[in-house]
């Protein structure tokens, strides 16, 4: 079955819709500037702003202008609204699934507003929408799809590609009619402030792959895509657009850094050539994560030399445009890889003066025209997206479908075994977590981080398993202690000397990708985030996987917590208090009947 | 000086939450990282810089300047008794 793209909208520091974002790249503008919008101390940093006010956005969506509504939901919102009007199909009785990449969710209304939710009650509603899945609900509801069903996938930067490929998942296995896949991140003085204490913000413009590059500069905005299940060429459409071929990944090597041979980004890679049927000769663009950070780049280089060897196709990384986008970028990249196919040009590589030995050499700084495209046989792409945790994937774009592949083996699936953790007041079993974690580990693991190791081990050992081939992970608040505590510290003690152990541990996906660290487990990664529903994602995920044959066991994992201050902001909303800890682990395994 | 080692042995336990290692074990002339000595690794330097900002107001701009700097306690006192702005 091929899964064809019906539409595209786009928001981003380039342009407000597709034609500006075209024009853009065309003309190699960079939309990377001096901080506007965002209220931060460090205006130091150039960023990759949207050139609107959340108030020209509320205008955009009918909105009244004074409402508080976060910048995430506002821009993804807008992007929807045009993906659909593109696609200009009626949604009306369909099955219709929005599934969205964000890691923040409505940090930009919950940093601003903090300090007066805790001293009185007038403020606390905005918290109800903080979480990422109430985001994605609100923007879903914004856009016109209140009936729609809304998953969020929270893997840090490459979570747009995995919710693309979620959706694409979801077609084939024919659980949806139609699907709105994407993601949205507007800048926050949280994660400006996170990535600034990683050291790996560049003070000038960006230059990935460049031997000079000494960090990224952040984006916002928001990307999505309208997907569906392809039948016949429709009568005139104008070069149709596939989803052709995926990958999810994981590095398994270390929170924030790269492995040096770009094992994860190579498997994802990989598995989007095989699935999309197609040789490394076959593509003829690679549209790179490059975010300009010596170690990203290197890796990636690294793992691009080993996929296609001697005969590298032209690559360029679009950050120089855009800035990271981080949650969006996958699905801001793929917008512009699908704009790539269908006006056959080649987006350039914005900043790169020289060459890095190790690097590839990213197709030329400025705008010129790459031979293949000008004959018009540009048919393939591979847009790459990775994330923290190493959380490594990839998409093969192409305008032209599949052949047709042989149904998939259906398998059943079982469970194996299972473990809960429940903590009220947070203390853990000393004995049993020195069986998993040594002292060494546990200094810079938080609560939560150790319920999940310790109920995953238990669950892994109780079904006689090692290193499962899938491991997920459902969480509807994800790591509360480690960014309360950095968003704490931001707004008590200033935008200086933040921790980056908090930061690095405060995307949602913090979970399943150092439970793949510890396991050394390569293979498909997740995290749902949608608040009560995130099990049921993260099992209907499991199930797919293992019914289609992709995996044998998958580790699925329900973590959550609720910090003190979580606790007194559900007493006094008047709602039940959530425990401490609550860490459950389930195998799912082939069911021997199924052989 | 040998209050400096002290009180940054004291600093650094405490940033990197290196609860089994007790002050007396931690030699100030044991390398910081690798697998001989303590072995911190390259976020243990992020907090490191972090802590000598908050600690002693000095700032540095980029994590490879340190290398040298972040040999072992002793290497880093000497450091911060050069640089220190408070």
């Amino acid at each position: 079955m091929n899964i064809q793209v019906a539409g595209y909208g786009i928001i981003c520091a380039i342009g407000n819709d597709a034609s500006a974002v075209l024009e853009s790249l065309k003309a190699g503008r960079t939309g990377i500037g001096p901080m506007h919008y965002l209220q931060s101390v460090h205006k130091e940093l150039p960023v990759g702003e949207v050139k609107l006010s959340n108030a020209d956005m509320l205008r955009m969506l009918g909105q009244d202008e004074t409402t508080i509504i976060s910048r995430t939901v506002l821009m993804g919102a807008i992007a929807i609204r045009q993906a659909l009007e593109q696609a200009g199909i009626a949604t009306e009785g369909k099955r219709v699934v929005v599934i969205n990449g964000t890691t923040v969710g409505g940090m930009d209304v919950t940093e601003h507003f903090f300090r007066q939710m805790s001293e009185g009650n007038d403020l606390l509603p905005l918290l109800k929408k903080h979480d990422c899945g109430s985001s994605t609900r609100q923007m879903a509801d914004l856009a016109g799809l209140a009936d729609a069903e809304v998953c969020t996938v929270s893997t840090a930067c490459s979570s747009a590609v995995n919710a693309i490929i979620l959706g694409s998942e979801m077609l084939k296995a024919g659980e949806a009619d139609i699907v709105i896949a994407g993601g949205t991140e507007a800048l926050s003085m949280f994660h400006l402030n996170g990535f600034n204490s990683l050291m790996i913000l560049d003070k000038e413009q960006c230059r990935p792959f460049d031997k000079s590059r000494a960090g990224l500069n952040l984006g916002e905005g928001a990307a999505y895509i309208v997907l569906k299940a392809h039948s016949e060429p429709e009568q005139g459409a104008p070069c149709p657009i596939f989803i052709r071929g995926y990958g999810n990944r994981c590095d398994a090597f270390h929170q924030t850094a790269s492995s040096e041979d770009g094992e994860g980004a190579y498997l994802a890679m990989c598995d989007a050539l095989q699935m999309a049927g197609l040789k490394p000769e076959d593509i003829h663009y690679i549209n790179a994560h490059g975010t300009g950070t010596p170690n990203n780049d290197a890796s990636e280089s690294a793992a691009i030399r080993r996929v296609f060897g001697e005969e590298i196709p032209p690559v360029s990384s679009t950050k120089g445009f855009t800035g990271h986008t981080t949650s969006a970028s996958g699905a801001i990249e793929t917008v512009i890889c699908i704009l790539a196919l269908r006006h056959q040009f080649l987006p350039a590589n914005l900043g790169w003066k020289e060459q890095d030995e190790a690097c590839i050499k990213p197709y030329g700084n400025s705008t010129l025209i790459n031979s293949k495209f000008k004959t018009g046989i540009c048919t393939s792409v591979l847009c790459n997206s990775f994330g923290f945790g190493g959380n490594d994937s990839a998409l093969v774009i192409s305008s032209v479908p599949t052949g047709s592949s042989p149904e998939e083996n259906r398998f059943k699936s079982e469970q194996l075994a299972e473990a809960t953790i429940l903590s009220a007041d947070g203390e853990l079993d000393g004995q049993a977590l020195r069986q998993y974690i040594s002292a060494g580990e546990a200094r810079r693991m938080s609560l939560l981080m150790k319920a999940s190791t310790l109920s995953s081990m238990q669950a892994l050992r109780e079904a006689g398993i090692e290193c499962p081939d899938a491991i997920i992970t459902a969480t509807a608040y994800g790591m509360l202690e480690t960014s309360e505590k950095f968003l704490t510290d931001m707004l008590e003690q200033g935008e200086e000397t933040l921790s980056p152990t908090l930061f690095m541990q405060s995307t949602h996906n913090t979970l399943s990708s150092a439970i793949a660290i510890r396991l050394k487990c390569h293979g498909y990664n997740m995290t749902y985030s949608q608040g009560s529903d995130s099990l049921r994602w993260a099992l209907r995920d499991a199930k797919r996987l293992i019914e289609t044959g992709k995996a044998r066991t998958v580790l699925v994992g329900l973590h959550d917590e609720a910090t003190p201050t979580l606790q007194n902001i559900f007493r006094r909303m008047g709602k039940p208090v959530p425990p401490r800890l609550y860490s459950r682990s389930i195998i799912l395994g082939r069911s021997p009947a199924s052989d | 000086m040998e209050q400096l080692i002290k009180d940054l042995k004291l600093q650094i336990k405490e940033a990197l939450n290196l609860e089994e290692l007790s002050l007396e074990d931690f030699d100030a002339d044991a390398p910081l990282f690798g697998d001989e000595g303590i072995g911190l690794d390259s976020i243990d330097v992020l907090e490191i810089i972090v802590l000598l900002e908050k600690e002693y107001g000095i700032r540095l701009a980029n994590p490879k300047e340190g290398k040298a700097i972040f040999k072992s306690v002793r290497t880093i006192a000497e450091y911060v008794q050069a640089n220190r702005k408070k």
